[in-house]
């Protein structure tokens, strides 16, 4: 009698509002949705990988420019590291658009769980591709940076700034090593305030969907 | 299919649906989000996963399937771009004017507040149980096999009368 009664309360919860739809301005609007969803995403991307072809690019021109050879294998590094943030980001990026929304609730919680392993590993592990790497190269590169003269290297923006000294070179280390230090920060506190509680309410839900 | 067609389809679709979304939407909302802006995301993944729809079970089976994703995902706060600017002009909602029974919506509202003290995934079984679906549909849309739910369901219904009988009685 009772389990009846709720029932009844419940489908008529809807007779409290009407809703009331105009297909073709829905419709219309959808378009526009997925449109502006879409074109975030691909901005998004282009920035991403803009940011590494100008490195790529920069770093092209110096190892093209720059006499010195610690410097050119700085440089050639830098390059190599540019490319593989791209394929990186390009791989999380395709890994994370993928919602299958038509997926049964276990089925949407498991790769829910997935995605967010990823994007947890991809945080956890910034210190190891995304800080200690640019840092390793900086530093080769600065160390590697002699003085113009004696490879006859004709520039004048070189020669106004080259050779640096010993306290400048240090001083832009701990500056480099400071930064790193501040981005390597920025992911774990996203990996902390963000990504973990979020895996956290997953495995709270699948614990509770396992339970009887 | 041809697009008219296709649109006259998610418009059925829509009509048939639009009050149990809502029912599902009015339970996972949690301000500062809306039930209204939830109901928008489920109309905005139907009609986006509607050509990947496979008729190995019926559609209205497959909406209580999306509804049920996007509001819990919402409740695990993946989705965080609800926002009131970006509401639909082509949705209206609009409270009826006519005097409803004080008692019964007590009674929903005695209702609403016992669900509310269960956890994410019994709230998806009871209102998929109060909807009048069968452990077999139920199966569908939760990947719980029928007995796993049956046994689910003596204790969820078991939690929720004792919860509700007090305060109607």
């Amino acid at each position: 009698m009772l389990e009846q009664e709720l029932k009844d309360i419940w489908n008529n919860s809807s007779q409290s509002g009407q809703i009331s739809i105009e297909t073709k301005q829905l419709t219309e609007e959808l378009s526009t949705k997925i449109k502006s969803i879409q074109k975030k995403i691909r901005s998004r991307a282009i920035k991403e990988i803009s940011a590494s072809i100008i490195g790529i690019l920069i770093f092209g021109y110096l190892l093209f420019e720059i006499p010195f050879p610690v410097t050119k294998v700085a440089c050639g590094l830098a390059i190599a590291w540019f490319v593989f943030v791209i394929v990186k980001f390009r791989k999380s990026n395709l890994q994370n658009t993928k919602t299958d929304f038509s997926l049964t609730i276990a089925e949407q919680l498991n790769n829910q769980k997935t995605m967010m392993l990823q994007q947890s590993n991809l945080l956890d592990s910034a210190l190891y591709w995304y800080a200690i790497p640019p840092f390793i190269m900086n530093f080769i590169f600065i160390l590697g940076l002699e003085n113009p003269i004696d490879y006859n290297w004709t520039n004048s923006v070189a020669e106004s700034l080259l050779p640096l000294t010993f306290n400048f070179k240090i001083g832009t280390l701990i500056g480099l090593a400071l930064f790193y230090a501040f981005t390597y920060w920025i992911n774990k506190r996203a990996l902390n305030k963000d990504v973990k509680p979020t895996l956290e309410s997953i495995e709270k839900m699948q614990q509770q969907i396992k339970n009887e | 299919m041809h697009k008219r067609k296709e649109d006259k389809y998610f418009e059925e679709i829509l009509e048939r649906n639009k009050h149990k979304i809502y029912r599902i939407c009015n339970i996972y909302a949690i301000p500062p989000i809306e039930p209204q802006d939830l109901f928008q995301e489920v109309v905005y993944q139907i009609w986006k996963s509607l050509d990947s729809f496979k008729s190995n079970s019926s559609i209205d089976t497959w909406v209580y399937k999306i509804s049920l994703n996007v509001c819990l995902r919402s409740k695990m706060k993946l989705d965080k771009n609800y926002s009131k600017t970006d509401r639909f002009e082509s949705i209206h909602f609009t409270p009826i004017e006519k005097e409803i029974d004080t008692s019964v919506q007590e009674k929903l509202k005695y209702l609403k507040e016992c669900i509310s003290t269960l956890n994410e995934t019994d709230t998806s079984l009871i209102v998929l149980y109060l909807d009048d679906l069968s452990y077999k549909e139920i199966e569908v849309i939760t990947g719980l096999t029928e007995n796993h739910i049956a046994v689910k369901m003596k204790r969820i219904r078991k939690k929720l009368f004792e919860c509700i009988t007090p305060k109607i009685n």
